[in-house]
C-alpha cells in the first residue's frame, strides 16, 4: 500500500546523495595529478637531504661516483652468474649502510622497481613456452599440443630450470643496477653530479640545460600541486568529461605560460650577470687521496666480479 | 616504455648511446641557431615542461587514469629538434632521481622517446594539420600524431627487446638479457599501446593542442611564421 510520507523522510543514510563519493569516482585524476607532483617534490627533497649529510660516501668526489656508476652499470650488465650478482647485491647493500641512507625508504623503492620490472614482467619467461627445458613444476596439462597463429603451445606447460635461471639473472641485474644508481644519486648533490658528466665529453651547454630543468621541475611541480588543490577545494559538484578536458588543457596551458615567464626571467637574470650566450662550467675540486682509494676499490671489485 | 637496466645487452645499448649523443649534438646546434643566446633557458624550460606533462592524469574508461609520455605534444609545441633535447633531459632526470629507466638503457630510452617519437609525431601532425583554420583536422592530426608515434615507438622498443635472445645468449642457448623474442616482445608492446596507452597519448596531445589553438595558436611551433622557435 502506498503511503503519503514524503520521500526525504523515509530515505536511509545509504540512500543519501554523497557528493564526495561520486566526485571521488570521477575525479581520481585530480588526486593522481596531485600525488604525482608531490611525489616529484618529495623525491627531490629526499635526494637533496640525503646528499647533504656529512658521511664518508657523501664526501667522495662526484666524478669518482660518476665513474663508479658507469663502471658498475657495465659490470652488472655483463655478469651472467647469479651467485656473482648476489655478491654484488651484498656489496651495494654494504655501501648503503656506510652511506647511512634511510635503508627502509631506499630499499622499498629499489624492491618495488626490481619486483615489477625484474620479476613480474620476466616471470612468464620461466615457462617452457618461452624457455624450453625440463619442467620442474607443472602448471597445466592440455589434451594435446596446439598451434596458435605463430605460437606453438606444448601439451604440458610449466616452469623450467633454465627459465627460472633466466628470471633470477634478470631480476638480480635490475635490482643491482637500480640500487647502485640510487646509492650514487642519494649520496651526491645533483648539480655537482651533473657537472661530472663533463668527463665523458658532454658539452657544458647540455649540462646547464639539465641543471636549469631540474630547478624548474621543482618550481613547476609545486605550482601544479597548488593549482590543483585550489581547484579541488572549490569543487562543489561533479564535472562532465568536456569540463575535465578543458580543465586539463587549461592547467597545462597555464603551466606553459608560467614556464615561459620563468624562462624569460632566468634569461634576463643571466644577461644581467654578463651572459652572452656561451656557457663555461668551472671545474670541480681535485681528487683527494681517499677519492683515488675508493676508485681503486670499485675498479678492483668490478674486475673480481667479472672474473668470479 | 622506460627500459630498465638488465634488459638490453651492451651490443644494443652502446650503439644507441652513440646515436643519442650525435642527435643531441645536432639538436643543440639547430636550436641555438633558432633562438640564439636564449637557447639554454629556453631548452631548460622545454625540458621541465616535458617532464611536467607526464604528471597530468586523464580519466579513461573503466574508472582508472592515465598519463602521456608527452614527446608528441612537445614536438608540436617546440619543434622536433628542441624536443630531442627537452625530452632527453626529462628522461635523464627521471632515470637519475626517480629510477625510471636504466642508466645503461638511457641511450635506448632517449632514442625511442626523445628522437624517434618526436620526429614521427611532428611529421604526422604537419601532414594532417597543414591548415590551422581547419580546426577539426588539426585536432585529428594531434590525436593521430600522439597515438601513432607512441605505438610506433612501442614497436621499436619491442624490436630492441626481441633481438636480445638472437644477439646475446649463453652457449647453451639461455637468454642473458630480455628473454622474449620478436614474436612475443613486438605484439606485447604493440597491443597494449594500441589499445590503451596510445589512446591516452593521442587524447592528451589533442586536448593540449586544442587549448593552445583556441587561445594562443602562435605558441604552436608548427604554425609559427617560418617555423622558427622565437618566442617574443
Amino acid at each position: 500500500m502506498k503511503n503519503n510520507i514524503p520521500p526525504y523522510l523515509i530515505r536511509t543514510a545509504d540512500d543519501q546523495f554523497n557528493p564526495a563519493k561520486t566526485k571521488r569516482a570521477k575525479l581520481s585524476f585530480l588526486d593522481k595529478t596531485i600525488l604525482n607532483s608531490s611525489k616529484a617534490v618529495k623525491s627531490i627533497y629526499l635526494q637533496a637531504e640525503n646528499a647533504a649529510s656529512d658521511n664518508f660516501i657523501q664526501n667522495i668526489h662526484p666524478r669518482v661516483k660518476f665513474i663508479s656508476l658507469i663502471y658498475m652499470s657495465i659490470v652488472v650488465s655483463v655478469v651472467s652468474n647469479p651467485v656473482t650478482q648476489l655478491l654484488i647485491t651484498a656489496f651495494i647493500f654494504l655501501l648503503c649502510i656506510v652511506a647511512r641512507l634511510k635503508l627502509l625508504e631506499v630499499y622499498r623503492k629499489i624492491f618495488i622497481l626490481a619486483f615489477v620490472f625484474g620479476f613480474l614482467v620476466v616471470l612468464p619467461a620461466s615457462l617452457n613456452i618461452i624457455t624450453p627445458g625440463k619442467i620442474i613444476f607443472k602448471v597445466i596439462s592440455l589434451s594435446k599440443p596446439s598451434h596458435f597463429l605463430i605460437y606453438n603451445i606444448p601439451q604440458n606447460i610449466g616452469f623450467t630450470l633454465n627459465g627460472l635461471q633466466v628470471v633470477s639473472i634478470v631480476f638480480l641485474r635490475v635490482l643491482n643496477s637500480v640500487s647502485f644508481a640510487l646509492l650514487v644519486v642519494f649520496t651526491t648533490p645533483f648539480p655537482p653530479f651533473i657537472k661530472s658528466f663533463k668527463m665523458v665529453g658532454v658539452p657544458d651547454t647540455f649540462l646547464m640545460i639539465i641543471s636549469l630543468a631540474y630547478k624548474y621541475i621543482f618550481i613547476l611541480s609545486r605550482t601544479i600541486e597548488e593549482t590543483y588543490f585550489a581547484f579541488k577545494s572549490r569543487l562543489s559538484a561533479n564535472i562532465n568529461s568536456n569540463s575535465i578536458r578543458k580543465l586539463i588543457g587549461g592547467r597545462i596551458f597555464f603551466i606553459f605560460k608560467r614556464s615561459m615567464i620563468i624562462y624569460q626571467n632566468t634569461y634576463y637574470a643571466m644577461v644581467s650577470r654578463g651572459y652572452k650566450g656561451k656557457v663555461i662550467l668551472h671545474s670541480q675540486n681535485h681528487f683527494a687521496v681517499k677519492d683515488f682509494v675508493v676508485l681503486l676499490i670499485v675498479v678492483l671489485s668490478g674486475i673480481v666480479f667479472i672474473l668470479f | 616504455m622506460h627500459i630498465p637496466d638488465g634488459y638490453l645487452s651492451p651490443q644494443t645499448y652502446i650503439p644507441l648511446y652513440g646515436v643519442f649523443a650525435a642527435a643531441v649534438t645536432v639538436a643543440v646546434k639547430k636550436v641555438k641557431k633558432e633562438v640564439s643566446a636564449r637557447n639554454i633557458p629556453y631548452l631548460g624550460m622545454a625540458a621541465a615542461f616535458s617532464f611536467i606533462i607526464m604528471m597530468f592524469n586523464l580519466p579513461i574508461p573503466g574508472g582508472t587514469t592515465g598519463h602521456a609520455v608527452g614527446s608528441a605534444v612537445i614536438a608540436i609545441l617546440f619543434g622536433p629538434w628542441a624536443a630531442i633535447v627537452a625530452v632527453s633531459v626529462a628522461l635523464i632526470i627521471q632515470a637519475l632521481i626517480f629510477g625510471d629507466g636504466g642508466i645503461t638503457a638511457l641511450g635506448a630510452n632517449c632514442f625511442n622517446m626523445a628522437i624517434f617519437m618526436p620526429f614521427t609525431a611532428y611529421y604526422l601532425f604537419s601532414f594532417f594539420s597543414f591548415n590551422p583554420a581547419r580546426k577539426r583536422l588539426v585536432y585529428f592530426g594531434a590525436f593521430i600524431s600522439g597515438y601513432l608515434s607512441l605505438v610506433m615507438a612501442a614497436i621499436l622498443t619491442g624490436i630492441e627487446f626481441g633481438i636480445q635472445p638472437l644477439i646475446a645468449s649463453s652457449s647453451d642457448g639461455k637468454a642473458l638479457y630480455c628473454p622474449y623474442d620478436l614474436k612475443i616482445a613486438v605484439p606485447a608492446m604493440a597491443i597494449e599501446h594500441m589499445l590503451l596507452f596510445g589512446i591516452v597519448e593521442g587524447l592528451i596531445t589533442a586536448i593540449i593542442v586544442r587549448y593552445f589553438l583556441r587561445n594562443e595558436p602562435g605558441l604552436i611551433y608548427a604554425f609559427r611564421k617560418g617555423g622558427k622557435n622565437e618566442n617574443e
